[in-house]
């Protein structure tokens, strides 16, 4: 790995095949990503930018080490903690918000008496009131989201990475993570967000790399990253004749 | 996460499972003593009333092998499918797979000891009274858990791999069902060679036998074979952890792919 200390993780080339059978002895295979070679530093924002489909929850999902790459190296400091951030998974529609919130913070290392010690400021903040009690399959969509978003922002880890969480919710509560965000960022955290807004992008991040078809299309400033993405997306909608 | 976080959660996550599907119906916990007084009921009409079984005892007999055949059942079926049941989950986290078989183990294990509170009842119901020598069932009980175990996370392992394999493991469940002497007695088995074939490579059967032993029998099952049989499936049982700690993300890939 790069010698400088600065460098929690490093990608060298990293490729991802996912393959599914769709008929008996066939399958069929899809190259998520093609060779992705990127770094993220200690306490930056870095900001994925890619539409739909281009690879971005792949490469969180291998930065993450929930999977490994198919092919390619990833590096990272020894004793390094991560934690992947995606709403809407993960929840027990059977159990309560109350009890979801306590098995989210217990999954991420918490004993049980600490997981129980979170339960109120969580309750607090997901705005939940009565319904923090009552089966998660009894919540909205939205609902859901604030739970995720709430438990979530109490993951205390050395890498954070946040998969498209603030497109939830209604506008007072994305003003309200989007602050929460903000205060967990402008503290040493790192974090590697994925969006495809380049206008959330260019509002959180201090460096953006663009995807798209699984290969690295751009990186480095923000601006300059999200206004190519941008005109990448105008134009095709062009194309399309949107 | 160490084993103590390990054994927490998967202590937690059961209870929190068991409360759920108790709040999800009226006669909510009630159901755990309904469900097996009404097999009960059921082979009791069958066997009884119906085919009017001159067996003495054969009521008392069918139940301390099906009970615990049950407990086995339900535990590698269910727990065979948590892993791909729990796909949300390991798409989002990397923790030990081993986590959502031992859940579903452990949920049922809960569940299972009212259950055998309802057989020890029909025990006594027969006239057995419970003596010290019931004690005896601690470790079959314990190397039934062992099985229980082993079979269930090599079954959710397959699974995670190749969703066909549910069904061969229902198939093998029936199979077992079969081969186990639950509706009968495998000590009628007239092949000496045979049954002690079946006793060794059926570890059910011999379970179910050491069962009727102390309970019906009041006399002693094979301490050695049960001892050899626990260390076994210990054994078996460090293999396949080993084998999960190794894949650990193999199996997340093929999760998520699945």
């Amino acid at each position: 790995m790069n010698t400088d200390k600065k460098t929690l993780l490093a990608a060298t080339n990293l490729s991802m095949t996912y393959k599914t059978r769709s008929r008996t002895f066939r399958s069929f295979e899809h190259h998520a990503l093609k060779g992705l070679t990127l770094e993220v530093k200690r306490g930056e924002t870095l900001g994925i930018l890619g539409r739909n489909g281009c690879g971005k929850s792949s490469l969180l999902r291998i930065l993450a080490g929930i999977v490994h790459p198919t092919s390619g190296q990833l590096e990272l400091q020894s004793g390094l903690t991560r934690s992947l951030l995606t709403l809407g998974l993960g929840f027990r529609p059977d159990l309560s918000g109350r009890d979801n919130a306590i098995l989210s913070a217990m999954l991420q290392g918490k004993s049980k008496k600490q997981a129980k010690a979170t339960l109120e400021t969580i309750q607090e903040f997901a705005e939940l009131g009565k319904f923090f009690h009552q089966p998660v399959r009894t919540y909205s969509a939205g609902m859901r989201a604030r739970l995720g978003f709430a438990t979530a922002l109490k993951t205390d880890v050395d890498v954070l990475l946040i998969d498209e969480v603030l497109s939830v919710g209604d506008t007072h509560f994305k003003h309200k993570a989007e602050q929460a965000m903000l205060e967990k960022l402008n503290g040493h955290q790192t974090v590697v967000f994925v969006s495809h807004n380049a206008g959330q992008i260019d509002k959180v991040c201090n460096r953006a790399i663009w995807i798209e078809g699984g290969v690295i299309r751009g990186q480095g400033n923000t601006k300059e990253v999200a206004k190519s993405y941008r005109q990448f997306m105008n134009e095709l909608d062009k194309e399309k004749g949107v | 996460m160490n084993s103590l976080q390990f054994i927490s959660l998967v202590d937690t996550q059961a209870r929190m499972a068991l409360k759920a599907e108790a709040s999800k119906l009226y006669l909510s916990y009630l159901w755990w003593v309904l469900e097996p007084i009404l097999f009960v009921l059921v082979f009791y009409f069958v066997f009884e009333v119906l085919l009017n079984f001159g067996r003495e005892n054969f009521l008392l007999f069918l139940m301390c092998g099906k009970i615990p055949f049950l407990w086995f059942s339900k535990s590698v079926n269910t727990g065979s499918n948590s892993i791909v049941q729990n796909k949300g989950l390991i798409n989002q986290i990397d923790i030990p797979k081993t986590l959502f078989p031992y859940t579903s183990i452990q949920e049922a294990l809960y569940k299972q000891w009212v259950v055998f509170l309802v057989l020890f009842a029909m025990v006594m119901f027969y006239g057995h009274w419970p003596s010290l020598s019931w004690l005896w069932l601690l470790p079959v009980i314990l190397a039934e858990y062992l099985l229980i175990l082993l079979c269930t996370l090599l079954g959710a392992y397959l699974v995670a791999f190749v969703g066909d394999f549910r069904m061969v493991i229902q198939m093998g469940t029936m199979f077992l069902m079969f081969s186990s002497g639950i509706f009968w007695d495998i000590n009628s088995i007239g092949d000496g060679q045979l049954r002690e074939l079946l006793m060794i490579y059926n570890p059910l059967a011999f379970l179910i036998d050491a069962y009727r032993q102390v309970l019906m029998e009041n006399a002693m099952y094979d301490l050695q074979h049960l001892a050899l049989l626990s260390a076994g499936l210990m054994a078996g049982i460090l293999m396949v952890q080993i084998v999960y700690r190794v894949q650990s993300r193999t199996i997340a890939a093929k999760v998520v792919a699945g």
